[in-house]
């Protein structure tokens, strides 16, 4: 993502100047920003649908869960309970760093 | 009476807070520069205050008593749908600047064909929202008084309705953030107290173990407000006003009502007709346990609540309180924090709810545990305060949201729908403000007809279904708006009506069915999103690719996706806001 900092089309406006007027560079500009977001978002998407997505059709397929006590509780209502919030809180936080940081690189790059 | 003037207290300080807020933030421009000073917490409890409704307050615990655990699925999705809305819409939609959906659908795609379409499909959602909102309130009073359950929601339906209508209750940021704490206060601390008074969870053995729900050691006594249609799980034998009945396993009997009815120690309570017998092990079940939490059901709930969130007419708007995209992130990051804190309290009252007032699978009233718990599981003053508490928070959860409701209902109304029924030059402010008057009460009247219906529904079934039609229209429409620029004004018009028409008549099919939710098509019809959202996706998705590659979409693209603070964005006060901003105030 970031590597794609390397090749800007050459141009004499200033990238800003470009954006502004909508050229064609100023689009490429954009989209990269747009891509780069979106594959964040995906990231993020895939991280999480690959602990909560799964989770329904794991404690389906594995009944036996339900008869593993932890102080008197079943193991399958502590994981429903428990760690599934703070995953959540933990992915948006992760991705919400990110994803201004694209924004600050983007913003960077348009105003050299 | 506690409850009653506990929750009177709530009502009058709702609206007294709101009427006292109206007044400093009186103008648009007021609210945008006021809201540059507020930071991201307050903001982030004021969406949750607004978002946090009966279905949460009293609908989560409600159908976990009634179905298990696989209830708490339902507070995940309902947590989890913003982080989709985080990933997907959060920034590039404040970044936008339009108020309401109908004003996105139309500016992005340029058509304004597409406001008509969506301001329908905005009434759509918003009334079947309301409807649990003002089920809740009239079950809610019912326990509270011992009124009739029509008269809950005529009181609450009347108190929003009018108090929209004048003016007051316009969802100040301040007011919405103190909902909500009102709420985890209400929900947490009756949990806490009610779990150190019983040590613990009680009666296990009936939670996670082989029992069913049953009487307690000193039997229970039950006066049925009326007749209720039972069946008994085991055999049993009991007195019906002092006279023995013995009835067999299996056996359906109608018993009176305002007789008590008393049920020795350890008898297998009766449960009435529509509710299943569980023993503890299969409650327990998250998934699997009975139909009822099959894995295409649990999956399509959580499609429902993951995509649906986004889609709600009266969330969208509050997003416009933070100051940029980079705000409106970190606002949403913080709502999750928040809801988690609260969803995990409502879970304690289904389980404790269970052991001790097992009455409540005699009478059906399975969604006024919250209510009823601490009262019926702890006689005495500390029951009646804490159920006082409980009834306070729910009332405060039906008026903050159900004004959030009307308030995006009306506003559309008045705004969208109104003026096109008769063509007529654009009018002045006097005459569009009376208009949303009469909007408000108008929009009121038909939720209000059809909860006095839909007693018997549970309040989370009806959440879903707003859920559901939210996900298979808005989700699809944002998603693809904001990340690909091929999406036609035909493409979205084609998909939302998929998506809308699908989930309507899978859900109103499902009802005229009755409880034909065995199998897997009776699990699709009672929560269609599984089936709905992708076809609405691919609807909308054929459709726009089959169109000519739509005409240029920079400057909307560099609307939604460029950072603030570069120069090449307008200013909030720039942008013609109409009189959707006013909404805000």
């Amino acid at each position: 993502m970031s590597s794609d900092g390397d090749r800007t089309p050459p141009s004499l406006l200033s990238p800003r100047q470009e954006l502004a007027d909508s050229t064609a560079h100023g689009e490429v500009y954009l989209r990269r920003l747009r891509h780069a977001q979106l594959q964040l978002s995906l990231l993020a998407l895939v991280a999480f649908g690959a602990v909560f997505g799964v989770l329904p059709l794991a404690l389906y397929l594995l009944p036996g869960l339900d008869h593993v006590h932890l102080v008197g509780i079943p193991l399958t209502i502590w994981i429903m309970l428990v760690p599934l919030s703070p995953l959540f809180i933990a992915i948006g936080w992760l991705y919400a760093r990110r994803a201004d940081a694209l924004d600050a690189a983007f913003r960077d790059l348009v105003q050299r | 009476m506690i409850a009653l003037a506990a929750i009177g207290a709530v009502t009058v300080g709702t609206l007294g807070l709101g009427a006292w807020g109206v007044r400093f933030v009186r103008t648009t421009s007021d609210l945008l520069v006021a809201s540059r000073s507020v930071t991201a917490w307050w903001n982030a409890a004021a969406i949750s205050g607004e978002y946090l409704s009966a279905a949460s307050f009293l609908g989560i615990a409600g159908l976990e008593l009634q179905l298990g655990a696989s209830a708490l699925w339902q507070s995940l999705g309902f947590t989890a749908g913003y982080l989709a809305l985080l990933l997907f819409v959060a920034a590039p939609l404040r970044r936008f600047g339009s108020y309401t959906i109908p004003d996105f659908a139309e500016a992005r795609l340029r058509s304004p064909r597409l406001r008509p379409l969506a301001s329908a499909i905005v009434l759509l959602i918003g009334g079947f929202y309301l409807l649990p909102q003002l089920k809740g309130a009239g079950l809610a009073l019912q326990v509270v008084t011992g009124a009739p359950y029509w008269v809950g929601v005529a009181i609450v339906a009347v108190i929003v309705a009018v108090n929209v209508a004048i003016g007051g209750m316009r969802g100040i940021t301040y007011v919405q953030a103190f909902q909500f704490w009102i709420k985890v206060f209400a929900i947490s601390v009756p949990a806490c107290v009610l779990l150190i008074h019983f040590g613990g969870l009680p009666g296990r053995a009936a939670l996670f173990g082989e029992q069913l729900p049953r009487a307690p050691a000193h039997g229970l006594t039950v006066n049925l407000p009326g007749r209720q249609a039972v069946q008994f799980p085991t055999a049993a034998t009991f007195t019906i006003g002092g006279r023995r009945v013995t009835v067999a396993a299996g056996a359906r009997r109608t018993l009176p009502g305002g007789v008590p009815i008393h049920l020795p120690a350890g008898t297998a309570v009766p449960v009435a007709m529509g509710t299943i017998a569980q023993t503890g092990a299969r409650w327990s079940r998250p998934v699997g346990g009975t139909h009822q939490s099959s894995p295409l059901l649990v999956y399509s709930l959580l499609v429902a609540t993951f995509l649906g969130t986004m889609g709600l007419p009266h969330i969208l708007v509050r997003f416009y309180t933070n100051p940029d995209g980079h705000a409106a992130r970190r606002t949403t990051v913080r709502v999750l924090s928040l809801l988690g804190l609260f969803y995990a309290f409502p879970a304690v009252y289904g389980a404790l709810g269970r052991s001790l007032t097992p009455q409540l699978y005699m009478t059906g009233q399975t969604d006024t545990v919250v209510l009823t718990l601490p009262r019926l599981a702890w006689p005495g003053t500390v029951g009646t305060l804490l159920g006082a508490l409980t009834a306070a928070g729910a009332f405060a959860a039906f008026l903050s949201t159900s004004s959030g409701l009307l308030v995006s209902l009306a506003g559309t109304i008045s705004h969208d729908v109104w003026p096109r029924l008769r063509r007529e030059p654009p009018s002045g402010m006097s005459v569009r403000r009376w208009r949303f008057r009469v909007a408000a009460l108008c929009a009121m009247v038909i939720p209000a007809l059809l909860a006095l219906l839909a007693q018997s529904i549970d309040i989370s079934i009806l959440v879903g279904w707003a859920f559901a039609i939210a996900a298979s229209t808005f989700c699809p429409l944002f998603l693809l708006g904001v990340w690909w620029t091929r999406l036609s004004a035909r493409g979205a018009a084609a998909g939302m009506v998929t998506g809308a028409g699908i989930a309507t008549v899978a859900i109103f099919t499902g009802l005229a069915l009755g409880d034909a939710q065995t199998s897997t098509v009776g699990a699709l019809l009672a929560q269609p999103a599984l089936v709905s959202v992708p076809a609405a996706f691919l609807v909308m998705i054929g459709v726009s690719l089959r169109d000519p590659a739509s005409a240029d979409v920079a400057a909307e693209m560099l609307a939604l996706h460029a950072p603030e603070g570069l120069g090449l964005r307008l200013a909030d006060d720039e942008l013609d806001s109409g009189f959707t901003s006013e909404l805000l105030t």
